[in-house]
């Protein structure tokens, strides 16, 4: 819904790091995005292309890595994905729920042509 | 070619200047609570009904969001409480920048509470920190019961939600304890009050969970 800003975002922080090696061209981002976290990859792939296109890092790519959704149940420590559960632990049925990954948004690393 | 290693939250700005908001309010010695719901479900009745039970003792600003109009605040300031309005012109949540953007324009320092009421989406305000301490999650009986589990990231942050409009359930086919239930599920350290603003219904316990929160505050 507003990947873009969460692009631009990006940008702000991929530049930064750039900065640091002026005469390389940025290659590839990878990125982390949990299926917890609002943000949808294809959104996400098409707003990371409106901001590069024609700009310094024109041509570069955006590589999404998707976290699912986990969560681990505090009662009897069952692991699931969020597609599965209805309610509570499928398992035990306890409703004190951990939510061990999907909510990521993070960048991890660059790849550059130096 | 090489890897060059990051490791950064994308939203690692938003959470700097967010960051900074909390200095700023805590250095005020404010109450700050981020209302996030859909549009329609009540956010602007329940800023009203609890300026009009808590003006009297405690000092209430607002800081309102909309993609236009300043609908909200003028309603808030015809209850007493002072704010001012946001426009994100087409944005559908705020941001820190935004709420920043704002503060010199509030007599923080003389205030006790300062509601911040998002634009009306469940969706995108969850990802962004405005720096506020408490994070309300409110839903209305005319929504359908199905809901938290389709938007977990609200839930999942949220210390409160609110099911709003429960004068209505007569009519409606809502299950609140089911609401309650994934409610717990996403996030057991949520609490639940059920209310209506508009007629009273359930508002003693909500004025009463501001008071216990401030009061929390000032020790």
């Amino acid at each position: 819904m507003h990947e873009l800003s969460i692009c631009q975002s990006l940008l702000k922080i991929v530049d930064a790091e750039m900065d640091k090696h002026p005469h390389a061209r940025l290659l590839r981002v990878f990125v982390d995005v949990g299926r917890g976290s609002t943000i949808e990859p294809i959104l996400l792939k098409d707003a990371f292309e409106i901001v590069t296109s024609g700009g310094r890092h024109d041509g570069a790519e955006l590589v999404i890595h998707e976290i699912p959704l986990v969560g681990r149940c505090r009662s009897c420590g069952r692991r699931f994905n969020y597609d599965e559960i209805a309610l509570g632990c499928p398992d035990c049925g306890a409703i004190d729920i951990e939510i061990e990954s999907g909510l990521e948004l993070d960048i991890r690393e660059l790849e550059i042509d130096d | 070619m090489a890897k060059l290693d990051i490791g950064k939250k994308i939203q690692s700005e938003n959470d700097l200047v967010a960051a900074e908001n909390r200095r700023r309010f805590a250095d005020a010695g404010v109450l700050v609570m981020n209302l996030i719901s859909s549009p329609g479900s009540g956010k602007t009745t329940l800023l009203e009904a609890t300026i009009d039970r808590l003006s009297d003792r405690a000092k209430i600003l607002v800081i309102e969001g909309d993609v236009s109009t300043q609908r909200d605040i003028e309603r808030v300031r015809a209850r007493g409480a002072g704010g001012v309005q946001i426009n994100t012109g087409g944005g559908c949540h705020l941001s820190a920048k935004m709420v920043a953007g704002v503060l010199d324009d509030l007599d923080l320092d003389s205030a006790d509470i300062v509601f911040i009421e998002n634009v009306g989406n469940l969706i995108c305000p969850a990802t962004y920190d405005l720096g506020e301490d408490v994070r309300v999650g409110i839903l209305a009986t005319t929504e359908g019961d199905d809901k938290p589990m389709k938007y977990p990231a609200i839930f999942h942050e949220a210390r409160l939600a609110i099911v709003n409009k429960i004068d209505l359930l007569p009519h409606l086919a809502y299950d609140v304890e089911k609401v309650t239930r994934e409610v717990g599920v996403l996030n057991p350290d949520c609490e639940i009050l059920t209310l209506s603003a508009l007629r009273g219904d359930g508002m003693d316990a909500w004025i009463a969970w501001i008071e216990d929160r401030l009061s929390r505050k000032k020790e």
